[in-house]
């Protein structure tokens, strides 16, 4: 039944979008790769699950997880980025790289920890197991959920940076701090701003997928990290609409192969479609202002 | 000897993982910026695998196999990622390699599959392994000091310039995948002769950062930093036994310090300031010099 | 012993025509200079020659070599060496480094001997650094053979680009203001030896790229004028300098010299 990998395919995109999002608005801003992204995905979820499992409400959970991840995001900016700043940005990018994967291990090593390795789950009824009739198909609180909470994110994510002047300015800067600075802007408080959000959607992506999957587990987020990226080239880096667009894209990808393919396959298809991507249109769908393209000039 | 016996294990870690941070170093060296090798390995180590178990083949013509494996597989790789640039050209060398983990998961029949290729004999052992870690060094050390290594400095720091001095940069892109490809095919090979057993995963996401952080922490710009970085990221966790279930803490610790303080990698910080004293003292260096 | 011979060049950028179709000949053993007001075009013309844009009209020939369709490495291997506007040098390595590679074109030995230090290329190493202590010593340098390049004065760093240069041992040589920001006694300096690489031995094609007039004026032996990308006067330095064509271009824009 197509229609219903389709919709499962919508539900996931949502999630990949939020979380290729948040990484694309930090590489977009900044020019970094933070591999701390799916740490950060992790511990959102870790944060929601302990929330709900202290008895508190789902739609309370979530907020906690995303100021949470926020935070544990400016923490990684400040131990794993900010020392390598003064660095020429060819000498820092791969630097950077390597220490950020250190932040996201140290990360890794705290979730491994508070759950004993262990995967844990969420409460049944965290959210209602009622499902309900659109067209055909069969649509369950959950999927409603998730659908509702990526389109909101976005929405507040697009207002907040192309409607207010914090969000201008944090467009404006775009990797030239000397402007900003020469512009009143302060460098540290636009890194806090953008470590905050890309953290705080990464944890509502986090929450989510753990309800989706029914599972949070501390090695979750190196396979969806490295999925997004599928999303994250897809929609051009450093594009807000790309990365919506992409992780709508990858959702069905998965999906749709998930349901028709062997298993063990579904990895190679999403993996050879990146490949393809890179080689055909390696900028992506929406290319942004980014000064250096993906492909050498010839 | 009954001193270093129960450490050899450890050895043979270091001299692998030297191997593995050779053949992405040598990308670096040419200013590519892609982390394939733990694919080049993958296949290296299969085909000697398949070979010997499955076909009978004596070892030394397997490893040699799985090395020319290795180098065409770069040869191959090297043309698609020549058009891209800098973390793109990262990115797709990272799809090549997950790729290649899913298909060598999905043919069970040749690979084992997800339960992965048992019972391969040891016929390999320390002292082989020391010796193909210093053959490949010091093949790199004459590379980097003939006109090779020149060519692929120039490219590195300045793609233009190079080409308008003469060096084409398609060649020694093709080169640099190459030898990056045969030695991760040797090396992991010689992996595959050494621990009774392989699967996909050990060729995955972890190898992959594991040696480029051994390149990272030990320096790209001397054959020496990978060797430093490889012990580093090997014997460290040893230190620190009694913390071992923090193991991933301590190693992610060890990288954002030593980012932090030896951006340039332990090894050629050294170098440097070495070099940089050197010239201090012999009234070469104005006060503008100092990075 | 040919010179390179630009017929009917020019440049698009999309809609933008950064250089109209025009000829040039740049003669061996002659300095040939091109100049005009900022955004003439110059360097654009330098590029096209080099390869490193493509042509949208026009052919470059050099003797019975067609370059029109060269990618910048065979332009380089066929012996047309360029320095830059802004000094383009490897600033961590050695002089005696950034020198060295312009001795790739020289390169005889095979990739394999270069792979195992075979004694061939081993030989030809030693023969390069032979070379570049050479020119070391022709441009009074010697002793600066081991700093790093980023760390010497601006006229010092030009030289080494200089050196690289002519490690190539060109037939032809793209000069792109060599002497900016050098005072004139320093310029009258690399304006001797530009004058002996024209006519000493089998002499070089050099074409020198200027705004300092007075050093236009005492080297070239012809010279180009272009100003918005269309070429506007040619012929000798003092045909040149008093045409009144020129001296509106210049005086029109820069109220100084």
């Amino acid at each position: 039944m197509i229609a219903q990998q389709v919709l499962n395919g919508l539900v996931l995109g949502g999630v990949y979008a939020l979380f290729a999002l948040g990484f694309t608005l930090i590489f977009g801003i900044h020019r970094i790769m933070n591999m701390a992204h799916g740490a950060v995905f992790m511990a959102g979820a870790f944060i929601g699950l302990f929330t709900v499992r202290a008895g508190l409400p789902i739609w309370f959970a979530l907020p906690v997880a995303m100021a949470g991840a926020g935070l544990i995001s400016i923490l990684v900016e400040v131990v794993a980025f900010k020392p390598l700043r003064k660095l020429a940005l060819a000498d820092a990018e791969l630097a950077s790289i390597i220490s950020s994967i250190g932040a996201g291990l140290i990360i890794l090593s705290i979730g491994q920890y508070v759950s004993k390795t262990e995967t844990m789950r969420f409460p049944f009824g965290t959210v209602p197991v009622e499902a309900i009739q659109v067209l055909g198909l069969r649509v369950t609180m959950l999927q409603l959920l998730m659908l509702g909470v990526a389109m909101l994110m976005v929405a507040l994510l697009a207002y907040y940076l192309y409607r207010t002047a914090r969000g201008r300015q944090i467009r404006a800067v775009a990797g030239n701090y000397r402007a900003a600075q020469l512009l009143g802007v302060n460098p540290n408080a636009i890194f806090y701003q953008t470590f905050f959000l890309s953290g705080a959607l990464a944890g509502a992506a986090g929450v989510m997928v753990g309800l989706a999957f029914n599972a949070v587990q501390f090695l979750m987020g190196e396979p969806f990290l490295l999925k997004a990226f599928v999303a994250i080239i897809l929609g051009g880096l450093g594009s807000v609409p790309g990365a919506l667009i992409g992780g709508l894209v990858l959702g069905l990808l998965q999906s749709l192969s998930a349901a028709y393919l062997p298993a063990l396959l579904v990895d190679a298809v999403i993996f050879l479609f990146l490949f393809v991507i890179l080689m055909v249109r390696p900028d992506g769908l929406f290319v942004q202002s980014v000064p250096e393209s993906a492909t050498k000039r010839v | 000897m009954g001193f270093i016996a129960p450490h050899l294990p450890l050895l043979d870690l270091i001299f692998i993982g030297t191997g593995y941070a050779l053949s992405q170093a040598i990308v670096f060296r040419a200013g590519t910026f892609s982390v394939a090798t733990s694919g080049f390995a993958a296949l290296g180590a299969y085909c000697v695998a398949i070979l010997v178990v499955k076909q009978g083949v004596h070892p030394a013509v397997a490893v040699g196999l799985g090395t020319l494996l290795g180098l065409f597989s770069g040869l191959l790789l090297s043309m698609p990622l020549a058009r891209l640039r800098g973390v793109y050209q990262a990115i797709a060398s990272l799809a090549f390699v997950e790729i290649l983990v899913a298909l060598i998961l999905y043919f069970e029949v040749l690979t084992g599959g997800p339960l992965g290729f048992h019972n391969i004999p040891r016929l390999v052992n320390t002292w082989t392994l020391f010796f193909a870690m210093t053959a490949t060094m010091l093949l790199l050390i004459v590379l980097g000091q003939g006109g090779i290594g020149r060519a692929f400095d120039a490219m590195r720091q300045d793609p233009t310039v190079a080409a308008s001095l003469g060096v084409n940069p398609t060649r020694y892109h093709v080169l640099s995948f190459s030898l990056s490809g045969a030695i991760a095919g040797l090396f992991g090979g010689l992996d595959a002769l050494r621990n009774f057993s392989l699967t996909a995963e050990q060729f995955g996401f972890s190898i992959l950062i594991a040696t480029l952080s051994a390149v990272v922490l030990g320096g790209r710009r001397y054959v020496f930093g990978p060797l430093i970085g490889t012990a580093i990221l090997v014997l460290l966790p040893e230190i620190f036994r009694p913390l071992a279930q923090y193991r991933q803490a301590v190693y992610g610790l060890l990288l954002v310090v030593v980012m932090a303080y030896l951006p340039f990698g332990v090894y050629d910080t050294i170098v440097m300031k070495l070099h940089n004293r050197r010239l201090a003292r012999a009234g070469m260096l104005p006060a503008k010099a100092g990075s | 012993m040919s010179s390179l011979v630009l017929k009917g060049v020019g440049k698009r950028f999309g809609g933008l025509q950064a250089v109209a179709p025009f000829d040039m000949e740049i003669a061996r053993g002659k300095i040939t200079g091109l100049i005009g007001p900022n955004g003439a075009g110059k360097t654009t013309v330098v590029n096209l020659i080099t390869g490193v844009y493509k042509l949208s009209e026009g052919r470059i020939l050099f003797g019975d070599v067609d370059l029109t369709e060269a990618p910048r490495h065979e332009v380089a291997r066929a012996g047309l060496a360029r320095t830059y506007q802004t000094i383009r040098l490897l600033p961590d390595a050695t002089v005696v480094a950034n020198v060295m590679i312009g001795m790739y074109r020289h390169q005889r030995t095979s990739l394999l001997a270069q792979l195992f230090g075979l004694p061939s290329s081993r030989a030809e190493t030693a023969r390069f650094r032979d070379e570049v202590f050479r020119l070391l010593d022709r441009f009074g340098m010697t002793r600066y053979a081991d700093y790093p390049a980023g760390a010497l004065s601006y006229g010092d760093q030009r030289r080494v680009e200089m050196m690289r240069a002519l490690a190539l041992k060109p037939e032809v040589l793209l000069l792109d203001e060599p002497v900016a920001g050098i005072n004139d006694v320093e310029a009258a300096k690399l304006g001797k030896i530009f004058r002996s690489l024209a006519t000493d031995g089998d002499g070089m094609a050099v074409l020198l790229i200027e705004h300092n007039m007075r050093f236009v004026t005492n080297l070239c032996d012809y010279v180009y004028v272009l100003d918005g990308g269309q070429l506007i006067s040619q012929g000798s330095a003092e045909q040149v300098v008093s045409d009144p064509v020129v001296i509106k271009a210049y005086l029109g824009e820069h109220e100084d010299a």
